[in-house]
């Protein structure tokens, strides 16, 4: 039993499900996508209890979901690529360290857009007062980082 | 956006059971005393809640009871559901499903619910007072009446078959006309 008062998980699959499918659909690609989505929502369910507050949960579940969606590209690399150094299971679910290594090698507006996304869990108005923008460029800004992310490990 | 298929969302809650993930899975069944919402944990039936109350607010409090890592699954539960409905609709006089009392505060209140549910079988009826002795406290009559009102799981554990010394229907949680209901599938009649 957990010392916070989390949600019944399957009440944030209800609320959040579509949304994070379709945050899928851009990291992976159609066939992938759903792969990608049972396999993240497994391990939020596994690292479930041991979450310190409920607060940004849908932020947390949008990280899940993005690094389980790297992890598979860096499998299906290793698979074709035999001598490159296998990549230590990620503890990612529970850990901001996985997030933050993660988008390590992007350039300093692209991590910012992200964590504000994904880790502050702010809408596109308010990153957008946070960065000083419209609210239009703050979804480019977040929408062009997830695509660089993206393409970083596919290619 | 496309909503998750049922598919999806089946084989998710199925792994989630497969891979020891879930602290309880619920499903909800439509009876002749109305819908039912169900939620069962590794050891047995935790919950059973009428019509009336809210399912965010049934599931909230079994999440903090026993976990929050609930999911949905009509097909994990298959056949407790095939069970309780067979029951309900008079097709089989036996509901010999497992129960898991976690959510019962108070060790008189699980004497209570663990006497009534190995000791007055279909058919039978007992009074406050007499459950009160056989739980092994006479005295606590109105604390008996507190542990059916608050029983987690009505129909399985059958606190419709305690009634008032008066022989009235008396209260239940899920209204007295479905506790007539319940008595009337085993034969009981009352007034």
């Amino acid at each position: 039993m957990s010392a916070v008062a989390l949600p019944p998980f399957w009440s944030l699959i209800e609320r959040h499900g579509d949304e994070l499918l379709a945050h899928a659909r851009r990291m992976t690609d159609e066939q992938t996508a759903e792969d990608v989505l049972q396999d993240a929502l497994l391990r939020a369910l596994r690292a479930y209890p041991r979450l310190r507050h409920a607060d940004h949960l849908r932020a947390w579940l949008y990280r899940v979901t993005t690094t389980t969606a790297l992890d598979v590209h860096r499998t299906r690399r290793r698979e074709v690529v035999t001598d490159e150094p296998p990549v230590p299971a990620v503890e990612a679910e529970y850990d901001d360290g996985a997030f933050e290594s993660l988008i390590a090698p992007l350039a300093a507006t692209a991590r910012n857009a992200l964590r504000l996304r994904f880790v502050e869990d702010l809408d596109y108005d308010r990153i957008a007062v946070e960065l000083g923008t419209s609210p239009e460029a703050a979804r480019q800004r977040v929408s062009t980082a997830v695509r660089t992310l993206r393409e970083r490990v596919t290619t | 956006m496309t909503p998750l298929s049922d598919a999806f969302l089946d084989r998710l809650a199925s792994a989630a059971v497969r891979e020891g993930l879930a602290d309880a899975v619920y499903t909800t069944l439509s009876t002749p005393i109305g819908p039912l919402v169900l939620v069962q944990g590794s050891r047995g039936v935790l919950r059973i809640a009428f019509e009336g109350e809210p399912l965010d607010r049934t599931l909230a409090r079994v999440a903090t009871g026993v976990g929050p890592r609930i999911v949905q699954s009509d097909r994990e539960l298959a056949a407790t559901r095939d069970t309780l409905s067979r029951y309900l609709e008079g097709d089989d006089d036996r509901l010999d499903l497992p129960v898991d009392l976690s959510l019962v505060r108070g060790p008189f209140r699980r004497a209570v619910l663990e006497t009534l549910h190995d000791e007055v079988h279909r058919g039978e009826v007992v009074t406050y007072g007499a459950l009160a002795r056989q739980a092994g406290n006479p005295r606590a009559v109105r604390a008996v009446g507190t542990a059916c009102a608050t029983n987690p799981i009505p129909i399985v554990v059958p606190c419709h078959r305690v009634l008032p010394a008066s022989g009235r229907l008396g209260a239940y949680g899920g209204g007295p006309e479905r506790k007539r209901v319940l008595l009337a599938l085993e034969g009981v009649r009352t007034r």
